[in-house]
């Protein structure tokens, strides 16, 4: 490889774009089918990997917080009719006089990290209220707090380069996208929904059910209309309404009061749709409904009322009125009682259903990705703040109230005295909401747990991982396959690869590398530019007009909004006007021919990805401009902004005909792929020639690769987490992927490249164990290090006492006792000393008489005594391995609290049965660790680290680990580092041709010698490097054994679990052999005498319990009995006594 | 380990030597400010800060007794 002339240490996203990159310099051709991958790293410099998280955070607090607060934005008395609050202006983190770019922060993100306090940023407002008779503007009021995303537009490391983030104590290549909140790292994921205002039609062709729905979601409410059949009949169903109405009866009451208008409107003049559809109109008669006030008042009476508390008696008719207005299709708003939109609406719902009873095909797909929508972190945030934002304000009137109420006062009323009482409100319910993670809203009466996770630091990959998971809503325990089923509309969308074994198989998916997740667009443009492109709008239109052939509706969100009579032209003169940049690059439009309908979508949380528009069977990007690209002069949106490359979203895709490459373009080709390897995830992407492993493989492989252990952060080192695994000496593969460097794994690697040879070696390397090489270990291999964070606060109590930290106690010869040794005189322990089990590392002293009540110290003196007494209550390190001091860190928390955390560190080489694996979803634990002199090896004298047994690879076809393995060593032998990018990299054919050049085989295989006997090996051997992980699962942490050790309280049996010294279980198949076999004494040893045997004296008259050989029962002493029962069933019996069951014993001879 | 010797009054414990408490021993054990690296002592009734900028975290600073690892 023909090394970079200049290597700038500068940012590093910027060596992807420097002059020479990967050996390719200004002067080189330029290939476009070889060089248009190059638009995926300026993609990922715009966008990031976690961009998505950032755009709809930063949209949140930018835009929806202000549409929020204008919502709201009027706080008026009931008492006093002059008042009013009013808020003008709502800024997160700067001040109205305050350059917004210059953010307050009160404290860094790390040092939120180390002394456990949440990240946030002021939120200030601009209020306008009345005190007496003047209207005051106030600027700049602290409502609250909200936490701050990292790298989100109002976080202190945007925009930084990597000099100023390593001086905040940053990772550069930390992706940021979650929050700080009381220092822990926590996550909102990526939310899967069925989406919001669309009409499904499903079918259920067992009962004969086709059904219409909309999910209507608004700011208000949300709810659910149905248009569904039943005994070939359609109805309206809606949870409000107390029963199904006829679905003509519905239209009337909208406002379509002759039938043949409704005709119209649902079947157009089809013959076919209008038998199907004639029988609803017998339904409507035969109730006796004709008029549209009619239609109303029959509505009006199924409407289940909940009135509010002082709300008006409305009348049949008004609720009738009410419900078509405000309660069904709630998405759609009514102005001044015109319901012709809704009315249509409806109308289309239920031609859905008549085309579904004809065609049972016309059904939409639920799975289908183009029918979903991603909730990120900013929806979630916004609903949650509206919530508080309300309850704030209710708050504050309701303050108002109670003190306009009183009759005089003192000084004039201000209000801003009141309302900074409950400035608390919307800090702690932001925080309490992000860190528990349940979201529950009163509104929508929507109580959901698990929205965040903590954000998982096992390796960078791991991390990484968590911000492209999307959880589903789907129930985990139900045996559904469909929406665990790989969609073939989640191409090039969503990773096909990574996603979890087991119940949430398929359920949790993660996003694809080149992905965009949409914010919420403006309508009203876009229905403007409808009209203005030709299309009819549909409130003026005719009835009759609207299904007639070769009319397209046009849908604007779900919404019909126009007609028009050309679809081709107005989706192209649409196309056209957003690939000039005139309309926003993410909003969608495409037709559906089974429909009639050109449907625009712009709402947010689709999913969407760029694609290379073909024009004329030519790409439009040619040479020249990613020529541009190269030298700088071109961004990813400039390619954007001229056309060259547009987002496709999943419904717009299936309008589309995409090349996968270059050679592919015909004429009828609208789209090129940017790169095909962008069907995988970030974490798939680290799997090199992933297109030859069987696809479980790459999907365990995912798994895995965030069980790692390696690099984390660049400031890994100074972050104090509850447990940190690195190792100590990571490498980068020595085969990559273009993914990984995009990612910049090579930079934070979890992984070592061992020298394996695939051969048989002893018997200790069955079931895919190991065999090590200990030189190896003793080089460096696979050591890595634990660091364990142990905190402890020093408490204040009520009553002015408070913990402190006591000095060490010392022996007589003044050397301080042996569990003091670790100690320094200041009562924590020394940093660098070594900590052993027992030994004490913080030696906290709690008062004695913390629980004293407050007033009790007052009394006895002004002051409380100097010295009071306290009680021991030091931090014991307990581990079967001892541990050295590697940081002590004070500080003060929130409350002002000392804080003190100790990391704990151990450096451990790898053991028998330690876990291993290569990044093919191969894992294996260490089977046997072997001396270097017994180990093979080849002329040249070079040893393998790893021994695998070749039975690995038969049932697993894992063909990528073979091609790793001659690629790494074509690698190893010519100096470079090789690609197994997937759809690409290296080829086996160059490689062999290197092999070979070097004097090697073609085939990878190598003549290796005996270590034990010096003999040549009787076969070739395959012999190369793979990069092997080792995976956090060590022996060290889970070794346990025991003898005699606790028992629990209440059933005397030995306790359960390794970290309580347990007992090993004999569990009921355990029991099952031992009575098969008829070990009645090995039976009674291992399950009482050896658990919770116990004497009990039994009453042979009565069947009782008794004590001390009496029997309180019959009073006696005579017929009692001792014998040995378990302890819990002893207490089996008096729990059934306590129930008044009498368990009586009845007593036979022993033999 | 430290001797125990005159302690100037500092603006945090002036108030105690007015008042007539003793004053607070220290132990001599150094600290370390987390943001100005500044190496200073602390007494145990002493507030958590640091003594230059006020920083708030700070880390002990590392033991001057020998420690011998196993080296394997």
């Amino acid at each position: 490889m023909t090394t970079t002339v200049k290597k700038e240490q500068s940012d590093s996203f910027e060596d992807l774009l420097n002059p020479v990159y990967k050996g390719k310099s200004l002067t080189d051709p330029i290939n476009t089918a070889e060089d248009k991958w190059n638009l995926l790293p300026a993609f990922l410099k715009v966008k990031g990997l976690v961009k998505q998280h950032l755009d709809s955070y930063n949209y949140f607090v930018d835009t929806d917080l202000k549409k929020i607060v204008q919502a709201n934005e009027k706080v008026l008395s009931d008492v006093d009719p002059d008042f009013y609050l009013k808020y003008l202006d709502i800024r997160v983190g700067y001040k109205s006089k305050a350059d917004p770019k210059q953010i307050e922060v009160l404290y860094p993100p790390h040092e939120c990290r180390l002394r456990d306090m949440t990240y946030s940023a002021p939120i200030y407002v601009d209020v306008e209220y009345t005190r007496g008779r003047k209207i005051i503007i106030h600027r700049d009021l602290e409502i609250g707090r909200m936490p701050i995303m990292l790298r989100s537009n109002k976080c202190v490391l945007n925009g930084r380069t990597e000099n100023e983030m390593a001086y905040l104590n940053e990772c550069p290549l930390d992706p940021g996208g979650y929050f700080i909140v009381n220092g822990t790292e926590k996550v909102i994921l990526v939310q899967e929904q069925l989406s919001k205002n669309r009409i499904i039609v499903e079918a259920d062709d067992k009962k004969g059910i086709v059904q219409a729905s909309v999910t209507s979601s608004t700011h208000e409410r949300k709810s659910k209309t149905y248009v569904v059949t039943k005994n070939d009949k359609i109805y309206l169903k809606h949870n409000s309404i107390s029963e199904e109405v006829p679905i003509v009866i519905v239209l009337k009451a909208a406002g379509i009061v002759s039938d043949l208008e409704v005709l119209q409107l649902v079947c157009g003049d089809d013959s076919v749709y209008q038998d199907i559809f004639a029988v609803n109109f017998e339904e409507a008669a035969k109730l006796g409904v004709y008029t549209q006030k009619e239609a109303l008042e029959y509505i009006g009476r199924k409407v289940k009322t909940i009135r509010r508390m002082n709300a008006p008696k409305l009348t049949i008719l008004q609720e009738g009125i009410e419900a078509i207005a405000s309660t069904l299709i709630a998405h759609l708003s009514v102005e001044n009682l015109d319901f012709r939109e809704k009315a249509i609406y409806i109308a289309i719902m239920t031609r859905r259903v008549v085309m579904t009873m004809n065609n049972s095909k016309l059904v939409d797909d639920r799975d289908y990705v183009g029918n979903k929508r991603l909730e990120l972190a900013g929806q979630l945030m916004s609903l949650l703040f509206e919530d508080l934002f309300k309850k704030f304000n209710n708050d504050f009137k309701m303050n108002l109230d109670k003190i306009l109420k009183k009759p005089s006062r003192a000084s004039e009323f201000d209000a801003l005295l009141h309302i900074n009482i409950h400035s608390n409100n919307i800090t702690t319910g932001l925080n309490r909401a992000i860190s528990t993670g349940n979201w529950s809203l009163k509104r929508f009466k929507m109580e959901r747990a698990g929205v965040t996770h903590v954000l998982s630091r096992l390796s960078y990959i791991s991390a990484l991982g968590m911000m492209t998971r999307i959880s589903s809503q789907f129930e985990k325990s139900r045996k559904v396959s469909g929406p665990r089923a790989l969609q073939p509309s989640q191409f090039g969308m969503l990773c096909t690869s990574d996603t979890p074994e087991g119940e949430a198989c398929g359920l949790v998916k993660n996003l694809a590398l080149m992905t965009h997740i949409t914010t919420d667009d403006e309508e009203t443009p876009i229905r403007k530019l409808c009209y203005i492109l030709g299309a009819e709008n549909i409130n003026i239109a005719d009835s009759s007009t609207l299904h007639t052939n070769g009319t397209f509706g046009v849908y604007l969100n779900g919404t019909l909004v126009a007609t028009t009579r050309f679809p081709i032209r107005f989706v192209n003169s649409f196309r056209y006007l957003r690939r000039t940049g005139k309309v926003s690059a993410f909003v969608s439009i495409y037709t559906n021919v089974h429909q009639n309908a050109v449907h625009i979508a712009a709402d947010g949380g689709r999913i969407c990805r760029p694609l290379i528009i073909i024009e004329n069977g030519k790409s439009r990007v040619t040479a020249e401009h990613l020529q541009k690209l190269k030298n700088g002069e071109w961004e990813f949106d400039d390619f954007l902004v001229n056309g060259l490359v547009e987002y496709l979203d999943v419904n717009e895709e299936n309008d589309s005909l995409i090349a996968l490459y270059e050679k592919d373009i015909f004429l009828a080709t609208t789209h090129l792929e940017i790169e095909p390897f962008t069907v995988l995830g970030a974490v798939a992407g680290l799997i090199p020639y992933p297109h030859h492993n069987q696809s479980p493989r790459n999907t365990y492989q995912c798994a895995m690769g965030k069980q790692a252990i390696g690099a984390i952060a660049y400031n890994q080192f100074r972050r104090i987490d509850t447990l940190l695994y690195l190792m100590c000496y990571p490498q980068q593969p020595m085969v990559k992927s273009k993914t990984i460097e995009l990612i910049q794994y090579d930079k934070l690697p979890a992984g070592q490249n061992a020298t394996v040879a695939v051969m048989s070696y002893s018997g200790y390397d069955i079931e895919d164990a190991l065999v090590l090489n200990k030189s190896s270990i003793d080089r460096g291999f696979g050591r890595c290090q634990v660091f364990r964070k142990n905190t402890a606060v020093l408490k204040r109590y009520p009553n002015n006492s408070k913990d402190i930290l006591a000095g060490m106690r010392v022996n007589e010869d003044g050397e301080p006792i042996w569990q003091h040794t670790a100690l320094g005189p200041d009562g924590l322990g020394e940093v660098g000393m070594r900590v052993q089990s027992g030994q004490i590392y913080v030696n906290k002293c709690v008062p004695a008489n913390a629980s004293e009540s407050v007033l009790g110290g007052a009394q006895n003196g002004q002051q409380a005594p100097p010295q009071q007494a306290h009680r021991e209550q030091p931090m014991v390190y307990r581990a079967p391995e001892p541990s050295y001091i590697d940081q002590v860190m004070m500080s003060v928390s929130d409350n002002d609290q000392a804080l003190i955390k100790v990391l704990l560190r151990q450096t451990r080489r790898p053991e028998l049965g330690d876990k291993f694996s290569s990044r093919h979803g191969q894992k294996g634990v260490c089977g046997i660790i072997v001396q270097q002199e017994d180990m093979p090896f080849n002329d040249q004298g070079i040893c393998p680290d790893i021994i695998m047994n070749p039975h690995g690879f038969p049932s697993r076809m894992t063909v990528g680990k073979m091609l790793e393995l001659v690629s790494g060593k074509a690698g190893v032998l010519d100096g470079s580092l090789q690609y197994g990018t997937c759809f690409g990299g290296s080829k086996l054919e160059d490689m062999s041709k290197i092999l070979v050049e070097k004097g090697f085989n073609y085939s990878g295989k190598d003549m290796l010698y005996s270590g034990i006997t010096g003999e040549c090996l009787q076969a070739y051997i395959f012999f190369g490097p793979i990069y092997y992980q080792k995976l956090k699962h060590m022996v060290l942490d889970k070794m346990h054994a025991r003898a005699r050790g606790p028992r629990a309280v209440l059933t005397r049996q030995p306790t359960e679990g390794r970290s309580r010294d347990g007992g090993l279980r004999l569990g009921e198949m355990e029991r099952d052999c031992v009575i098969a076999y008829g070990a009645s004494q090995l039976l009674l040893e291992r399950l009482m005498l050896s658990s919770d045997a116990f004497d009990v004296d039994v009453c042979n008259t009565c069947g009782l319990m008794g004590y001390n050989g009496w029997c309180p029962t019959c009073k006696t002493s005579e017929t009692i009995i001792k014998m040995t029962i378990p302890y819990a069933a002893k207490l089996l019996f008096q729990e059934l006594i306590s129930m008044n069951i009498a368990p009586r014993l009845k007593l036979g001879d022993v033999f | 380990m430290s001797r125990e010797g005159f302690v100037p009054p500092t603006a945090a414990n002036l108030g105690n030597a007015a008042s007539g408490i003793q004053s607070i021993k220290n132990y001599g054990v150094k600290y370390v400010c987390a943001q100005c690296a500044v190496n200073f002592t602390l007494s145990p009734k002493e507030p958590v800060r640091c003594k230059e900028c006020g920083h708030r975290v700070l880390y002990k600073a590392r033991t001057k007794r020998m420690v011998q690892f196993e080296a394997r």
